[in-house]
Protein backbone atom coordinates (compact mmCIF):
# COMPACT_ATOMS: atom_id res chain seq x y z
CA UNK A 1 0.00 0.00 0.00
CA UNK A 2 1.21 3.33 -0.87
CA UNK A 3 1.52 5.88 1.29
CA UNK A 4 -1.04 8.74 0.36
CA UNK A 5 0.49 12.33 -0.68
CA UNK A 6 -0.75 15.23 -3.16
CA UNK A 7 -0.53 14.07 -6.26
CA UNK A 8 2.21 15.68 -8.66
CA UNK A 9 0.14 18.08 -10.30
CA UNK A 10 -1.15 19.42 -7.02
CA UNK A 11 2.65 19.16 -5.66
CA UNK A 12 3.41 21.54 -8.76
CA UNK A 13 0.57 24.04 -7.95
CA UNK A 14 1.84 24.15 -4.07
CA UNK A 15 5.15 24.61 -5.21
CA UNK A 16 4.28 27.31 -7.56
CA UNK A 17 1.72 29.37 -5.50
CA UNK A 18 4.82 29.07 -2.32
CA UNK A 19 6.54 31.42 -4.49
CA UNK A 20 4.19 34.31 -4.09
CA UNK A 21 4.67 37.20 -1.86
CA UNK A 22 3.29 36.26 1.75
CA UNK A 23 2.12 32.88 0.77
CA UNK A 24 3.66 30.08 2.98
CA UNK A 25 3.32 26.17 2.54
CA UNK A 26 0.20 26.47 4.76
CA UNK A 27 -1.49 28.77 2.55
CA UNK A 28 -0.42 27.37 -0.34
CA UNK A 29 -2.09 23.98 0.31
CA UNK A 30 -5.05 25.83 1.49
CA UNK A 31 -5.78 27.87 -2.52
CA UNK A 32 -4.97 24.78 -4.52
CA UNK A 33 -7.41 22.40 -2.61
CA UNK A 34 -9.75 25.62 -2.77
CA UNK A 35 -8.90 25.92 -6.82
CA UNK A 36 -9.31 22.51 -7.14
CA UNK A 37 -12.83 22.75 -6.24
CA UNK A 38 -13.62 25.25 -8.24
CA UNK A 39 -15.12 24.69 -11.68
CA UNK A 40 -12.89 24.82 -14.96
CA UNK A 41 -14.39 27.78 -16.09
CA UNK A 42 -12.30 29.79 -13.07
CA UNK A 43 -8.87 27.71 -13.72
CA UNK A 44 -8.83 28.99 -17.04
CA UNK A 45 -9.99 32.52 -16.53
CA UNK A 46 -7.16 32.62 -13.77
CA UNK A 47 -4.39 31.36 -16.17
CA UNK A 48 -6.06 33.79 -18.90
CA UNK A 49 -5.82 37.09 -16.54
CA UNK A 50 -2.31 36.08 -15.09
CA UNK A 51 -0.86 35.44 -18.39
CA UNK A 52 -2.09 38.74 -20.29
CA UNK A 53 -1.10 40.66 -17.52
CA UNK A 54 2.61 39.32 -17.75
CA UNK A 55 2.33 39.40 -21.28
CA UNK A 56 0.61 42.67 -21.98
CA UNK A 57 1.93 44.58 -19.17
CA UNK A 58 5.34 45.56 -17.46
CA UNK A 59 7.19 48.26 -16.23
CA UNK A 60 8.06 51.62 -17.83
CA UNK A 61 11.47 51.53 -18.14
CA UNK A 62 11.46 55.52 -17.34
CA UNK A 63 8.78 56.19 -14.86
CA UNK A 64 8.25 52.35 -13.13
CA UNK A 65 4.83 52.62 -13.59
CA UNK A 66 2.57 49.91 -15.55
CA UNK A 67 2.97 50.38 -19.37
CA UNK A 68 1.32 48.24 -21.89
CA UNK A 69 3.59 46.92 -24.57
CA UNK A 70 1.03 47.66 -27.42
CA UNK A 71 -0.44 51.11 -26.04
CA UNK A 72 2.73 52.50 -24.02
CA UNK A 73 3.07 53.88 -20.61
CA UNK A 74 -0.50 54.65 -18.88
CA UNK A 75 1.86 57.73 -17.38
CA UNK A 76 4.90 59.00 -19.68
CA UNK A 77 2.27 58.87 -23.11
CA UNK A 78 -0.43 60.44 -21.37
CA UNK A 79 -0.07 64.28 -23.14
CA UNK A 80 -2.52 65.62 -20.92
CA UNK A 81 -0.11 65.04 -17.70
CA UNK A 82 1.24 68.59 -16.34
CA UNK A 83 4.72 68.20 -18.08
CA UNK A 84 6.42 71.12 -15.05
CA UNK A 85 6.09 68.75 -12.17
CA UNK A 86 7.08 65.32 -10.85
CA UNK A 87 5.92 63.47 -8.32
CA UNK A 88 8.44 60.91 -6.70
CA UNK A 89 7.31 57.62 -5.02
CA UNK A 90 8.59 54.56 -4.10
CA UNK A 91 5.91 52.31 -6.07
CA UNK A 92 3.00 51.74 -8.70
CA UNK A 93 0.38 51.60 -5.57
CA UNK A 94 1.84 55.17 -4.54
CA UNK A 95 0.24 56.46 -7.76
CA UNK A 96 -3.01 54.86 -8.14
CA UNK A 97 -3.31 56.34 -3.91
CA UNK A 98 -2.08 59.81 -5.22
CA UNK A 99 -4.17 59.84 -8.61
CA UNK A 100 -7.70 58.66 -6.22
CA UNK A 101 -6.88 62.32 -4.45
CA UNK A 102 -7.46 63.95 -7.87
CA UNK A 103 -5.58 66.82 -6.63
CA UNK A 104 -2.36 65.88 -8.88
CA UNK A 105 -2.17 65.90 -12.46
CA UNK A 106 1.68 66.38 -13.00
CA UNK A 107 3.64 63.04 -14.29
CA UNK A 108 5.35 60.39 -11.80
CA UNK A 109 8.46 58.65 -11.39
CA UNK A 110 8.55 55.23 -9.11
CA UNK A 111 11.86 54.67 -7.95
CA UNK A 112 10.81 50.91 -7.12
CA UNK A 113 11.29 51.23 -3.35
CA UNK A 114 13.26 52.74 -0.87
CA UNK A 115 16.92 52.92 0.14
CA UNK A 116 17.40 50.70 3.34
CA UNK A 117 21.08 50.16 3.70
CA UNK A 118 20.17 47.44 6.84
CA UNK A 119 18.01 45.62 3.75
CA UNK A 120 20.95 45.67 1.28
CA UNK A 121 19.01 48.28 -0.57
CA UNK A 122 21.28 50.96 -1.84
CA UNK A 123 20.54 53.69 -4.59
CA UNK A 124 21.72 51.49 -7.82
CA UNK A 125 19.05 49.02 -7.03
CA UNK A 126 16.61 51.46 -7.85
CA UNK A 127 15.14 54.15 -10.49
CA UNK A 128 17.86 56.74 -9.29
CA UNK A 129 20.05 57.81 -12.21
CA UNK A 130 17.01 57.18 -14.30
CA UNK A 131 15.05 59.96 -12.48
CA UNK A 132 18.19 62.21 -12.46
CA UNK A 133 18.12 62.09 -16.78
CA UNK A 134 14.60 62.56 -16.74
CA UNK A 135 14.80 65.81 -14.37
CA UNK A 136 18.40 66.92 -16.71
CA UNK A 137 16.38 66.46 -19.87
CA UNK A 138 13.21 68.21 -19.05
CA UNK A 139 11.78 71.27 -17.81
CA UNK A 140 10.33 70.73 -14.57
CA UNK A 141 9.83 73.30 -12.61
CA UNK A 142 9.16 71.23 -9.36
CA UNK A 143 10.05 67.93 -7.96
CA UNK A 144 8.15 66.38 -5.14
CA UNK A 145 9.31 63.69 -3.11
CA UNK A 146 6.55 61.57 -2.40
CA UNK A 147 8.28 58.97 -0.51
CA UNK A 148 7.07 57.55 3.12
CA UNK A 149 7.26 59.32 6.19
CA UNK A 150 9.51 56.38 7.92
CA UNK A 151 12.96 56.71 8.37
CA UNK A 152 14.00 54.99 5.10
CA UNK A 153 11.47 56.75 3.46
CA UNK A 154 13.03 60.09 5.39
CA UNK A 155 16.93 58.97 4.14
CA UNK A 156 15.75 58.39 0.52
CA UNK A 157 14.23 61.62 0.38
CA UNK A 158 17.19 63.33 2.04
CA UNK A 159 19.70 61.48 -0.52
CA UNK A 160 17.40 62.48 -3.58
CA UNK A 161 17.42 66.38 -2.53
CA UNK A 162 21.18 65.95 -2.00
CA UNK A 163 21.57 64.70 -5.25
CA UNK A 164 19.08 66.99 -7.05
CA UNK A 165 20.98 69.86 -5.87
CA UNK A 166 24.62 68.59 -5.83
CA UNK A 167 24.24 68.20 -10.24
CA UNK A 168 23.29 72.02 -9.91
CA UNK A 169 19.78 71.56 -11.11
CA UNK A 170 17.36 74.04 -11.62
CA UNK A 171 14.26 72.73 -9.64
CA UNK A 172 12.55 73.36 -6.73
CA UNK A 173 12.15 70.49 -4.51
CA UNK A 174 9.29 69.59 -2.05
CA UNK A 175 8.43 67.32 0.48
CA UNK A 176 4.92 66.53 1.05
CA UNK A 177 3.29 67.71 4.27
CA UNK A 178 3.63 65.98 7.45
CA UNK A 179 0.50 64.48 8.70
CA UNK A 180 0.99 61.23 6.75
CA UNK A 181 1.33 58.62 9.08
CA UNK A 182 4.73 58.15 10.47
CA UNK A 183 6.08 54.71 9.79
CA UNK A 184 3.81 54.23 6.68
CA UNK A 185 3.63 54.27 3.09
CA UNK A 186 1.51 56.70 1.16
CA UNK A 187 -1.21 53.30 0.44
CA UNK A 188 -1.99 53.17 3.77
CA UNK A 189 -3.11 56.83 4.08
CA UNK A 190 -6.57 57.36 3.35
CA UNK A 191 -7.26 60.37 0.45
CA UNK A 192 -8.17 63.11 2.74
CA UNK A 193 -4.73 63.05 4.43
CA UNK A 194 -2.75 62.53 1.17
CA UNK A 195 -4.96 65.47 -0.53
CA UNK A 196 -3.78 67.41 2.71
CA UNK A 197 -0.09 66.97 2.54
CA UNK A 198 0.06 67.45 -1.49
CA UNK A 199 -1.53 70.55 -0.68
CA UNK A 200 0.64 71.27 1.97
CA UNK A 201 4.02 69.95 0.30
CA UNK A 202 6.91 72.22 1.70
CA UNK A 203 10.55 73.08 0.13
CA UNK A 204 13.46 71.15 1.27
CA UNK B 1 -6.01 54.73 39.35
CA UNK B 2 -5.18 50.97 38.84
CA UNK B 3 -8.04 48.88 40.57
CA UNK B 4 -7.42 45.29 39.47
CA UNK B 5 -4.45 43.35 38.08
CA UNK B 6 -5.04 40.01 36.33
CA UNK B 7 -1.96 38.23 34.70
CA UNK B 8 -1.71 35.04 33.27
CA UNK B 9 1.58 33.14 32.10
CA UNK B 10 4.12 36.20 32.85
CA UNK B 11 7.55 35.30 34.04
CA UNK B 12 6.91 32.65 37.18
CA UNK B 13 3.21 32.99 37.31
CA UNK B 14 0.42 31.25 36.07
CA UNK B 15 -2.24 32.95 36.54
CA UNK B 16 -3.38 35.58 39.15
CA UNK B 17 -5.97 38.10 39.81
CA UNK B 18 -5.97 40.79 43.03
CA UNK B 19 -7.19 44.23 43.97
CA UNK B 20 -5.45 47.01 44.49
CA UNK B 21 -5.73 49.61 46.89
CA UNK B 22 -6.38 53.20 45.99
CA UNK B 23 -3.50 54.37 48.50
CA UNK B 24 -1.15 51.47 49.12
CA UNK B 25 -0.65 47.88 47.68
CA UNK B 26 2.05 45.38 49.59
CA UNK B 27 3.34 42.56 48.56
CA UNK B 28 5.19 40.58 50.82
CA UNK B 29 7.14 37.53 50.18
CA UNK B 30 10.61 36.01 50.44
CA UNK B 31 13.30 36.81 47.47
CA UNK B 32 12.53 35.30 44.49
CA UNK B 33 8.87 34.81 44.48
CA UNK B 34 8.07 36.93 41.65
CA UNK B 35 7.43 39.61 43.83
CA UNK B 36 9.42 42.19 41.14
CA UNK B 37 7.13 40.36 38.29
CA UNK B 38 4.10 41.68 39.53
CA UNK B 39 5.35 45.50 39.34
CA UNK B 40 7.06 44.56 36.06
CA UNK B 41 3.92 43.74 34.60
CA UNK B 42 1.88 46.39 35.58
CA UNK B 43 4.96 48.94 34.34
CA UNK B 44 4.46 46.64 30.91
CA UNK B 45 0.86 46.97 30.90
CA UNK B 46 1.23 50.78 31.41
CA UNK B 47 4.52 51.67 29.58
CA UNK B 48 4.60 48.63 27.42
CA UNK B 49 8.42 48.60 28.57
CA UNK B 50 9.75 46.64 31.56
CA UNK B 51 12.90 48.16 33.68
CA UNK B 52 14.51 44.43 33.43
CA UNK B 53 14.36 42.71 30.29
CA UNK B 54 12.13 43.96 27.21
CA UNK B 55 12.92 40.94 25.84
CA UNK B 56 9.46 39.73 25.29
CA UNK B 57 10.69 36.11 25.26
CA UNK B 58 12.15 36.42 28.79
CA UNK B 59 8.45 37.63 30.28
CA UNK B 60 6.26 34.69 28.71
CA UNK B 61 6.45 31.95 31.26
CA UNK B 62 8.41 29.31 30.68
CA UNK B 63 6.36 26.54 29.19
CA UNK B 64 3.40 28.82 27.78
CA UNK B 65 3.10 30.30 24.32
CA UNK B 66 1.29 33.70 25.18
CA UNK B 67 1.36 35.70 28.01
CA UNK B 68 -1.06 38.33 29.17
CA UNK B 69 -1.75 41.48 31.54
CA UNK B 70 -4.82 42.73 32.38
CA UNK B 71 -5.71 45.58 34.47
CA UNK B 72 -8.44 48.28 35.24
CA UNK B 73 -7.45 52.00 35.20
CA UNK B 74 -9.61 54.57 36.37
CA UNK B 75 -12.69 52.48 34.97
CA UNK B 76 -11.00 51.52 31.54
CA UNK B 77 -9.62 47.70 30.93
CA UNK B 78 -6.23 47.45 29.53
CA UNK B 79 -5.21 44.33 27.96
CA UNK B 80 -1.64 43.31 26.62
CA UNK B 81 -0.53 40.32 25.84
CA UNK B 82 2.31 38.57 24.01
CA UNK B 83 3.13 35.96 21.68
CA UNK B 84 6.03 35.08 20.33
CA UNK B 85 7.41 38.28 18.86
CA UNK B 86 3.85 39.55 18.46
CA UNK B 87 1.83 42.27 20.86
CA UNK B 88 -1.83 43.07 21.06
CA UNK B 89 -2.88 46.19 23.11
CA UNK B 90 -6.40 46.27 23.69
CA UNK B 91 -8.26 49.19 26.08
CA UNK B 92 -12.05 48.38 26.51
CA UNK B 93 -11.75 46.01 23.80
CA UNK B 94 -10.55 48.29 21.20
CA UNK B 95 -7.35 46.96 19.43
CA UNK B 96 -4.45 49.65 19.09
CA UNK B 97 -1.72 48.60 16.70
CA UNK B 98 0.44 51.62 17.49
CA UNK B 99 2.09 52.36 20.70
CA UNK B 100 1.64 55.68 20.82
CA UNK B 101 -1.73 55.71 20.39
CA UNK B 102 -2.32 52.91 23.37
CA UNK B 103 0.13 54.74 25.57
CA UNK B 104 -2.20 58.07 25.25
CA UNK B 105 -4.65 55.97 26.63
CA UNK B 106 -2.90 54.26 29.90
CA UNK B 107 -1.39 55.95 33.06
CA UNK B 108 1.80 57.69 34.32
CA UNK B 109 4.51 55.48 36.02
CA UNK B 110 7.27 55.72 38.00
CA UNK B 111 9.54 52.82 39.33
CA UNK B 112 11.47 53.21 42.54
CA UNK B 113 13.96 50.27 43.00
CA UNK B 114 17.36 49.15 44.92
CA UNK B 115 18.74 48.86 41.05
CA UNK B 116 18.24 52.56 41.13
CA UNK B 117 22.47 53.61 42.31
CA UNK B 118 23.16 52.42 38.83
CA UNK B 119 22.06 55.93 38.44
CA UNK B 120 24.60 57.66 40.25
CA UNK B 121 27.36 54.54 40.29
CA UNK B 122 26.08 53.18 36.68
CA UNK B 123 26.97 53.62 33.08
CA UNK B 124 26.26 56.81 31.19
CA UNK B 125 23.39 54.13 29.67
CA UNK B 126 21.13 53.99 32.74
CA UNK B 127 20.84 57.47 32.94
CA UNK B 128 19.46 58.12 29.73
CA UNK B 129 17.11 55.39 30.10
CA UNK B 130 15.97 57.07 33.07
CA UNK B 131 15.84 60.69 31.35
CA UNK B 132 13.80 58.82 28.29
CA UNK B 133 11.51 57.26 30.47
CA UNK B 134 10.42 60.52 31.69
CA UNK B 135 10.17 62.50 28.72
CA UNK B 136 8.02 59.82 27.22
CA UNK B 137 5.58 60.40 29.70
CA UNK B 138 5.42 63.91 29.22
CA UNK B 139 5.38 64.31 25.20
CA UNK B 140 3.64 61.96 22.83
CA UNK B 141 5.87 62.66 20.39
CA UNK B 142 8.97 61.75 22.32
CA UNK B 143 9.20 57.37 21.97
CA UNK B 144 8.51 57.99 18.16
CA UNK B 145 11.35 60.53 18.02
CA UNK B 146 13.49 58.23 20.19
CA UNK B 147 12.72 54.97 18.03
CA UNK B 148 13.24 57.24 14.54
CA UNK B 149 16.67 58.21 15.92
CA UNK B 150 17.59 54.59 17.10
CA UNK B 151 16.65 53.88 14.18
CA UNK B 152 18.39 56.13 11.60
CA UNK B 153 21.30 55.71 14.15
CA UNK B 154 21.81 51.90 13.52
CA UNK B 155 21.91 52.21 9.28
CA UNK B 156 23.93 55.11 9.67
CA UNK B 157 26.73 52.97 11.97
CA UNK B 158 25.98 50.11 9.45
CA UNK B 159 26.80 52.49 6.15
CA UNK B 160 30.33 53.81 8.18
CA UNK B 161 31.39 50.45 8.94
CA UNK B 162 30.02 48.59 5.33
CA UNK B 163 32.48 49.89 2.65
CA UNK B 164 36.23 50.93 2.38
CA UNK B 165 35.37 53.98 1.32
CA UNK B 166 32.39 55.60 3.49
CA UNK B 167 29.98 56.39 1.11
CA UNK B 168 29.05 59.85 2.34
CA UNK B 169 26.37 61.07 0.41
CA UNK B 170 23.86 57.90 1.63
CA UNK B 171 25.48 58.47 5.67
CA UNK B 172 25.00 62.44 5.39
CA UNK B 173 21.19 61.73 4.41
CA UNK B 174 21.01 59.78 7.43
CA UNK B 175 22.90 62.06 9.44
CA UNK B 176 19.79 65.03 8.94
CA UNK B 177 17.35 62.24 10.40
CA UNK B 178 19.72 62.37 13.80
CA UNK B 179 20.03 65.61 13.65
CA UNK B 180 16.27 66.65 13.16
CA UNK B 181 15.09 63.95 15.62
CA UNK B 182 18.57 64.41 18.14
CA UNK B 183 17.80 67.53 18.27
CA UNK B 184 14.32 67.26 19.54
CA UNK B 185 15.27 64.70 22.26
CA UNK B 186 18.36 66.33 23.45
CA UNK B 187 16.00 69.81 24.08
CA UNK B 188 13.08 67.80 25.87
CA UNK B 189 15.70 66.23 27.86
CA UNK B 190 17.20 69.20 29.00
CA UNK B 191 13.76 70.13 29.48
CA UNK B 192 13.09 67.62 31.57
CA UNK B 193 15.67 68.06 34.04
CA UNK B 194 15.25 71.90 34.44
CA UNK B 195 12.34 70.59 35.69
CA UNK B 196 13.59 67.99 38.20
CA UNK B 197 15.91 70.28 39.53
CA UNK B 198 14.14 72.01 42.11
CA UNK B 199 11.97 68.93 43.17
CA UNK B 200 15.83 66.54 43.39
CA UNK B 201 17.27 69.33 45.45
CA UNK B 202 14.87 69.63 48.01
CA UNK B 203 14.20 65.37 48.17
CA UNK B 204 17.71 65.30 48.45
CA UNK B 205 18.12 68.00 51.58
CA UNK B 206 14.99 66.23 53.19
CA UNK B 207 15.90 62.76 52.91
CA UNK B 208 19.19 62.66 53.35
CA UNK B 209 18.08 65.33 56.61
CA UNK B 210 21.92 66.92 55.81
CA UNK B 211 23.05 69.83 54.17
CA UNK B 212 23.69 68.21 51.04
CA UNK B 213 23.38 70.22 47.66
CA UNK B 214 23.04 68.40 44.83
CA UNK B 215 23.17 69.44 40.96
CA UNK B 216 21.96 68.03 37.59
CA UNK B 217 23.84 68.88 35.02
CA UNK B 218 22.91 67.10 31.26
CA UNK B 219 26.29 67.02 29.29
CA UNK B 220 26.45 66.60 25.59
CA UNK B 221 28.56 64.39 23.21
CA UNK B 222 29.45 67.41 21.39
CA UNK B 223 28.50 71.07 20.10
CA UNK B 224 25.13 71.68 20.94
CA UNK B 225 23.83 72.16 17.50
CA UNK B 226 23.87 69.15 15.95
CA UNK B 227 24.46 69.74 12.62
CA UNK B 228 27.97 71.55 13.42
CA UNK B 229 28.59 68.65 15.99
CA UNK B 230 28.43 66.00 13.17
CA UNK B 231 31.05 68.09 10.83
CA UNK B 232 33.11 68.26 13.59
CA UNK B 233 32.88 64.92 14.58
CA UNK B 234 33.29 63.77 10.48
CA UNK B 235 36.97 62.96 10.24
CA UNK B 236 36.78 61.11 13.85
CA UNK B 237 33.81 59.61 12.87
CA UNK B 238 35.58 57.79 9.37
CA UNK B 239 38.53 56.74 11.63
CA UNK B 240 36.27 55.02 13.74
CA UNK B 241 33.66 53.96 11.69
CA UNK B 242 31.26 55.07 14.43
CA UNK B 243 28.59 57.73 14.94
CA UNK B 244 30.51 59.59 17.92
CA UNK B 245 28.24 62.46 19.03
CA UNK B 246 24.53 62.79 19.48
CA UNK B 247 21.91 62.06 22.25
CA UNK B 248 22.76 58.09 22.43
CA UNK B 249 26.11 59.33 23.85
CA UNK B 250 24.87 62.52 26.54
CA UNK B 251 24.98 61.84 29.96
CA UNK B 252 23.44 63.36 32.99
CA UNK B 253 26.07 64.98 35.06
CA UNK B 254 24.93 63.97 39.08
CA UNK B 255 26.96 65.72 41.88
CA UNK B 256 26.79 66.46 45.61
CA UNK B 257 28.28 70.06 47.19
CA UNK B 258 30.31 70.36 43.46
CA UNK B 259 31.98 67.22 43.70
CA UNK B 260 30.79 64.48 40.72
CA UNK B 261 28.65 61.85 42.70
CA UNK B 262 29.60 58.42 41.06
CA UNK B 263 33.21 59.09 42.48
CA UNK B 264 33.11 61.52 45.26
CA UNK B 265 29.43 60.15 47.05
CA UNK B 266 29.44 57.53 49.77
CA UNK B 267 26.93 54.53 49.24
CA UNK B 268 24.22 55.88 51.36
CA UNK B 269 24.59 58.98 49.72
CA UNK B 270 24.38 57.66 46.07
CA UNK B 271 21.48 55.52 47.40
CA UNK B 272 19.17 59.03 48.48
CA UNK B 273 20.27 61.08 45.43
CA UNK B 274 18.61 57.46 42.73
CA UNK B 275 15.93 57.92 44.89
CA UNK B 276 15.38 61.47 44.95
CA UNK B 277 15.83 61.52 41.59
CA UNK B 278 13.31 59.16 41.51
CA UNK B 279 10.66 60.83 43.61
CA UNK B 280 11.42 64.20 41.81
CA UNK B 281 10.09 62.47 38.46
CA UNK B 282 7.06 61.59 40.40
CA UNK B 283 6.61 65.36 41.19
CA UNK B 284 7.03 66.47 37.53
CA UNK B 285 4.68 64.03 36.11
CA UNK B 286 2.05 65.11 38.79
CA UNK B 287 2.97 69.00 37.86
CA UNK B 288 3.18 68.77 33.99
CA UNK B 289 0.72 66.13 33.27
CA UNK B 290 -1.89 67.30 36.13
CA UNK B 291 -1.99 63.77 37.53
CA UNK B 292 -0.09 61.28 40.02
CA UNK B 293 1.98 58.35 38.85
CA UNK B 294 1.84 55.33 40.10
CA UNK B 295 4.73 54.65 42.27
CA UNK B 296 6.18 50.80 41.78
CA UNK B 297 8.17 50.50 44.57
CA UNK B 298 10.41 47.63 44.34
CA UNK B 299 12.07 46.62 48.01
CA UNK B 300 14.11 49.38 49.37
CA UNK B 301 12.09 50.15 52.27
CA UNK B 302 13.95 46.71 54.54
CA UNK B 303 17.27 48.61 54.09
CA UNK B 304 16.07 52.15 55.36
CA UNK B 305 15.98 52.93 59.09
CA UNK B 306 12.85 54.63 60.75
CA UNK B 307 13.33 57.92 60.11
CA UNK B 308 14.58 57.76 57.00
CA UNK B 309 11.54 55.64 56.07
CA UNK B 310 8.81 58.29 57.40
CA UNK B 311 10.62 60.97 55.76
CA UNK B 312 10.73 59.40 52.58
CA UNK B 313 7.12 58.23 52.72
CA UNK B 314 5.93 61.31 53.16
CA UNK B 315 7.85 62.98 50.01
CA UNK B 316 5.72 61.12 47.78
CA UNK B 317 3.31 63.24 46.05
CA UNK B 318 0.09 63.64 47.61
CA UNK B 319 -1.98 60.88 47.21
CA UNK B 320 -0.14 59.27 45.10
CA UNK B 321 -1.69 54.86 44.42
CA UNK B 322 2.11 53.27 45.63
CA UNK B 323 2.43 49.55 45.34
CA UNK B 324 5.09 48.05 47.42
CA UNK B 325 7.31 44.63 47.52
CA UNK B 326 8.68 43.96 50.42
CA UNK B 327 10.49 40.47 52.28
CA UNK B 328 9.16 41.76 55.57
CA UNK B 329 6.72 43.42 57.67
CA UNK B 330 8.90 43.89 60.59
CA UNK B 331 9.53 47.89 59.44
CA UNK B 332 5.80 48.80 59.19
CA UNK B 333 5.05 48.23 62.54
CA UNK B 334 4.89 51.69 63.64
CA UNK B 335 1.35 52.03 61.99
CA UNK B 336 2.78 53.97 58.88
CA UNK B 337 0.93 51.92 56.25
CA UNK B 338 -2.50 51.91 57.89
CA UNK B 339 -5.42 51.30 55.68
CA UNK B 340 -3.38 49.82 52.90
CA UNK B 341 -3.91 46.24 51.50
CA UNK B 342 -1.49 42.99 51.97
CA UNK B 343 -1.05 39.88 50.09
CA UNK B 344 1.73 37.26 50.72
CA UNK B 345 3.35 35.66 47.88
CA UNK B 346 5.04 32.20 48.30
CA UNK B 347 5.55 30.65 45.22
CA UNK B 348 3.95 31.90 42.57
CA UNK B 349 0.32 31.74 44.64
CA UNK B 350 -0.86 34.89 46.49
CA UNK B 351 -2.43 35.42 49.57
CA UNK B 352 -4.68 38.32 50.89
CA UNK B 353 -3.21 38.79 55.06
ZN1 LIG C 1 6.37 55.71 -17.96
Amino acid sequence: MARLNFPEEIKSLIDTLKKLPGIGPRGAERIAVWLINQDREFASLLSKVVEDSVQLIGACEICGFFKSHEKGCFSCDDSERDGSVICVVEQPTDVIALEKTGAFKGTYHCLGGKIAPLDNIGPEDLRVSSLISRIEDSDFGEVILGVGSDVEGEATANYLADLIVGKGLKVDITRLAQGLPAGGGLENADELTLYRALDGRRKV
Amino acid sequence: MLTELRISNFRCFESFDCSLESGTTLFVGENAQGKTSILESICVLMRLQSPRSNKVSDQIRFDAEACSIEGILSGKRLLFSAAGPKRRMTVDNESFSKRKDYLAETGLVVWIGNDDIDLVRGSAESRRRYLDFGASQLSAGYLPALRAYTRALRARNFLLKRDANPCWDQIDSYTKLLVQHGTYIAEQRSALISSLVPFAKKLQLDVSGKDELLSLNYVRSGNEDLELAYEEKKEAEAKQRLTLVGPHRDDLELSINSLLASKFASEGQQRTIALSLKIAQSHVLRERKGSNPILLIDDIFGELDSSRRNRLLSSFPEGAQKIITTTSLDWASDGCLEGSRCYSLSKGLLDEM
